[in-house]
């Protein structure tokens, strides 16, 4: 392969076990990420990862450029150009023999080819291969492209589980890369001949983003669809997807779906409509109260309180009535329980009100018609099957729903992955759910309150998850605001476009400079991972998505 | 065995004392400076340098510079030699005691390609060391005394360990000083420093030579030489030489950072320093035509020069009225040149040319930077850069 210059070890800058410098042509394009590598003892190779790129003249202060420009001319031409050469910071990856001593000033660094750059990234032989992207390096006609895989043990377990994305909104195209991932998973579990029994359960928090993940995007290009084929991945849409849209009468109130697209999902039996009936859900009522700040217990008591039918509450057979009698106790001087304050009540009735009112899921009954395809979310997460995908839409909800039903969502699934509905054949359980969440700061970040029910749910998840065979896909705006037991448990972190700011706080901390401003100038479908599998972060794109995209949200 | 001063005291009977080793060109004031710019230089009565001889004072060449910047420039090699001296040791020979001097002698030609591709054309580096001739046991064959003792030394453990090599070993002559004429050269160092210098000279001489032998020189790609062209013939002196050197330098010039103002004499032979300090910015001063002084030195042979100064920076930005200076030189080649001097037109196209060469700078690197050329001082810095660590060099020994 092409040679670009040798290393330099000088008094003051040595090469180390980690890390060696070489210049190269001031004319030679080459960027961060670019692997490197360079001639070693005993015919071994050395590959290095480009950190840094400077650029250096012999021009002793600014102040030379100022006189070299005839005294401060600013059309002054000259003859010669000032002698400059670009040196080259590079983050040792490995080295073929095993050999970590430092490489020897004056060896030759020359570009790595496909073979070079799988070696040094950790991409050659990787067990249970599951595409995550694809690298391109080099500027032509040296440029090459490498699909890039992941130990899919590493990310959906049992060696390492869950997927943290950051970026912020719109730039880093957070829910495209995960659905990505799944869809990755989903085509190949479905061409496995001994596949696990994998099923997911995705979220719609924003528009109609995922509202038609089974219906193909017309916009895919030639380019992406061969990407996609690079891959190893077909280009078809997701499979075995329902969705689940919360109910309401005229169908639109509580959903950004468009009326005639959710008839007709309905009608091809691929959607449900799903409600929350007093008898079977109040023991949930507590994910009503998950963001709200209760250092004294007292929402937990009331919640206590009405779910083991205390007082009159035993008697109340639906949501109406539940309101009703909370009221009764926000009255002055009312009798009954002693330890709750009027005060509690009152605060309870206040928020509890605004949510039951206002949202249209809470119902008395479901229908007994099947053509009105109406569920709870609980009884449906029940019957998953292996390669279902299952996508609940939230978007339109309030945030106290929102919280509700993903909180309800997830402690379903835990539930049946625990063996606790125990009117389902242990065998035909999916071995893993996989779980896409976006905008996780709203349950897991650090301002929640400690005493959050879902906070507890994705705690759990996230350090037991693995075993149980519950992989959480997370994605949020800012990663420094997600709790620390989270996020550290996320085996893969993935981190798209973020600001200044962002990078200049303690998660980005082990990232070397010129990575952190590379990652406020990554272009959508970019990202830098980091998984255990790869020696070094990896700079990835990946394709456009397959699924419908739908233009005004 | 293999210790070089072992080897020398075997071959020459002397002892060596061990003494001190130091980098001589720091602790021994050494007359350089003079050594390029031969005192004997006279101008040649009525004659001009250049054809034009109208001009009586400066000439403004800042819009022909002006006009040349967007054309090839006419410089396209640049040469530059130096040398670094050691006193290695004092060697005792027939009770007298004369100091063994080493060198490192580097030659560069470098040429410049485009504005942004500059690159070594040619490089010499030769290792040196500096005997009084009475190292030589016998009377004769000196030279092959020399030489043998050389691949000596070169097979010697400690010099083949470290993978150099000494090209040659050089003699001064060990006459008693005080029959010594010239009044500067009052010390064996001296002696020794300057036959390293020559020798030094000479390996320039073999690089011009071998551009021109290459045809590479030109009309429209000169040769800039960094410092002085009044070569001395070497020791034999033939006119022969002295032609073909002659003939080799027709498309080079000589640039000097450093010059004595006092030796700017018109062609009356009056000195006119005053002329040069009060140099307008990209002025020129007239060319005049010098030749060597016959009387004095004989032996230097029939060639003449052209010399004429150029300010290239504004007395205003400088430290004294002579930085920003530089003293351009040109051998005088054909019959009608040494009659009349050079084309004025030639004299005003190089001068452009160098005005133009005037940035970048190495301000800050480099003391003399109002005087420096840029391509010249890569040159310089390309030659340093091959030079072995002075401890290293000491250690060989």
């Amino acid at each position: 392969m092409k040679l670009i210059g040798k290393i330099i070890a000088t008094e003051k800058v040595p090469t180390t076990v980690d890390e060696f410098f070489f210049w190269t042509d001031k004319e030679l394009i080459i960027k961060p990420f670019d692997v490197v590598k360079v001639n070693h003892l005993k015919n071994s190779v050395t590959f290095g990862v480009v950190e840094e790129i400077s650029h250096i003249t012999d021009s002793s202060s600014f102040l030379a450029g100022f006189i070299s420009s005839d005294f401060g001319d600013v059309k002054h031409q000259s003859y010669t150009q000032r002698i400059g050469m670009n040196y080259v910071k590079a983050k040792v990856v490995g080295n073929s023999l095993g050999i970590y001593t430092p490489v020897i000033d004056g060896y030759p660094v020359s570009l790595a080819d496909e073979k070079d750059v799988r070696e040094a990234l950790g991409l050659l032989n990787v067990k249970n291969p599951l595409p995550c992207g694809y690298i391109e390096m080099y500027e032509p006609p040296h440029n090459i492209t490498i699909p890039v895989h992941f130990n899919a043990q590493f990310l959906i377990g049992p060696e390492g589980a869950h997927l943290n994305i950051s970026g912020i909104s719109g730039l880093a195209s957070k829910t495209s890369y995960a659905m990505f991932l799944l869809k990755a998973i989903q085509d190949q579990q479905l061409n496995a001949k001994n596949g696990e029994s994998i099923a997911y359960v995705v979220m719609n928090v924003k528009g109609r983003d995922l509202l038609a993940i089974d219906e193909p995007n017309a916009d895919l290009l030639k380019d992406d669809k061969s990407i996609y084929k690079m891959l190893g991945l077909n280009s078809d849409p997701f499979k075995n997807v329902t969705y689940f849209y919360p109910y309401s009468k005229d169908l639109v109130t509580s959903t950004y779906g468009r009326k005639s697209d959710i008839e007709s999902q309905l009608k091809l039996n691929k959607a449900f409509l799903y409600k929350y009936i007093f008898e079977d859900d109040k023991d949930n009522i507590d994910l009503l109260f998950s963001n709200v700040d209760d250092p004294t217990q007292t929402m937990e008591s009331i919640v206590n309180h009405i779910a083991t039918g205390q007082g009159r509450f035993g008697e109340i057979s639906n949501w109406k009535d539940l309101l009703q009698e909370i009221y009764e106790n926000t009255k002055a001087g009312k009798a009954g329980n002693k330890e709750i304050t009027v005060l509690s009540w009152r605060k309870f009735f206040r928020l509890f009100r605004k949510t039951i009112e206002k949202t249209t899921v809470f119902s008395n009954s479901l229908s007994n018609k099947p053509k009105d395809r109406e569920t709870r979310l609980r009884e449906a997460i029940k019957g998953i099957k292996k390669n279902d995908a299952f996508v609940i839409d939230i978007a339109k909800l309030d945030e106290e729903t929102q919280g509700f039903v993903f909180g309800d969502v997830i402690r379903s699934i835990y539930e049946l992955k625990l063996g606790q509905m125990d009117d389902r054949n242990e065998a035909d359980i999916p071995s893993k759910i996989v779980i896409f969440i976006d905008e996780l700061n709203k349950y897991a970040s650090k301002d929640i309150p400690k005493s959050s029910p879902i906070l507890h749910q994705l705690l759990d998840i996230s350090e037991r998850g693995r075993s149980l065979g519950i992989i959480l896909f997370s994605a949020e705006q800012f990663k420094n605001d997600i709790h620390d037991r989270v996020k550290g448990n996320c085996s893969t972190h993935a981190y798209g476009r973020t600001n200044a700011i962002e990078v200049s706080k303690p998660d980005y901390q082990y990232i070397p400079p010129v990575y952190k401003s590379m990652l406020t100038r990554l272009k959508q479908g970019e990202y830098v991972i980091q998984n255990p599998v790869f020696r070094s972060l990896i700079n990835i794109k990946f394709p456009k998505p397959v699924y419908k995209q739908f233009k005004n949200g | 065995m293999g210790n070089i001063l072992t080897l020398l005291e075997d071959a020459s009977n002397g002892t060596c004392y061990k003494s001190y080793r130091y980098c001589a060109d720091e602790e021994i004031k050494v007359p350089t400076i003079n050594y390029e710019e031969t005192q004997s230089l006279t101008p040649v009565k009525d004659r001009y340098g250049e054809t034009d001889t109208t001009m009586k004072h400066s000439k403004s060449l800042e819009s022909l510079s002006a006009r040349l910047i967007n054309n090839k420039p006419l410089f396209r090699y640049f040469l530059d030699g130096s040398r670094r001296t050691y006193k290695v040791d004092d060697i005792e020979l027939n009770r007298r005691i004369f100091p063994i001097m080493a060198g490192q002698i580097g030659v560069a030609c470098c040429e410049r390609q485009s504005a942004s591709q500059f690159k070594c054309k040619d490089v010499e580096n030769n290792l040196v060391i500096a005997l009084p001739s009475e190292a030589n046991p016998e009377n004769r064959n000196s030279e092959l005394f020399f030489n043998n003792l050389k691949d000596k030394i070169n097979n010697g453990a400690r010099v083949t360990k470290s993978g150099v090599k000494f090209s040659k070993l050089l003699s001064y002559p060990s006459r008693k000083l005080d029959q010594y004429q010239d009044g500067e050269n009052k010390k064996y160092e001296h002696l020794g420093i300057a036959i390293i210098q020559d020798e030094m000279i000479e390996s320039e001489k073999k690089i011009v030579s071998s551009l021109t032998g290459k045809n590479l020189l030109s009309d429209n790609s000169f040769l800039l030489k960094d410092g002085s062209l009044q070569y001395k013939p070497m020791k034999t002196g033939e006119f022969k030489e002295l032609t073909k050197i002659k003939n080799n330098y027709r498309w080079v010039i000589g640039v000097s950072k450093l010059f004595n103002p006092e030796l700017f004499k018109d062609k009356s032979g009056k000195s006119n320093a005053a002329a040069i300090a009060n140099l307008p910015i990209y002025h020129r001063t007239p060319a005049f035509m010098f030749q060597h002084d016959f009387e004095k030195q004989q032996y230097y042979g029939d060639y003449k020069f052209s010399i004429w100064y150029v300010r290239i920076r504004d007395k205003n930005r400088t430290e004294s009225p002579f930085a920003g200076v530089v003293k351009i030189e040109k051998i005088l080649i054909t019959d009608y040149e040494n009659e009349s001097g050079l084309d004025t037109e030639l004299v005003d196209i190089i001068t452009a040319n160098i005005i133009n060469e005037r940035t970048p700078v190495c301000y800050g690197k480099d003391s003399r930077w109002a005087n420096h050329l840029y391509p010249v001082y890569l040159t310089e810095q390309f030659l340093k850069s091959k030079y072995l660590s002075d401890l290293h060099f000491l250690n060989l020994f």
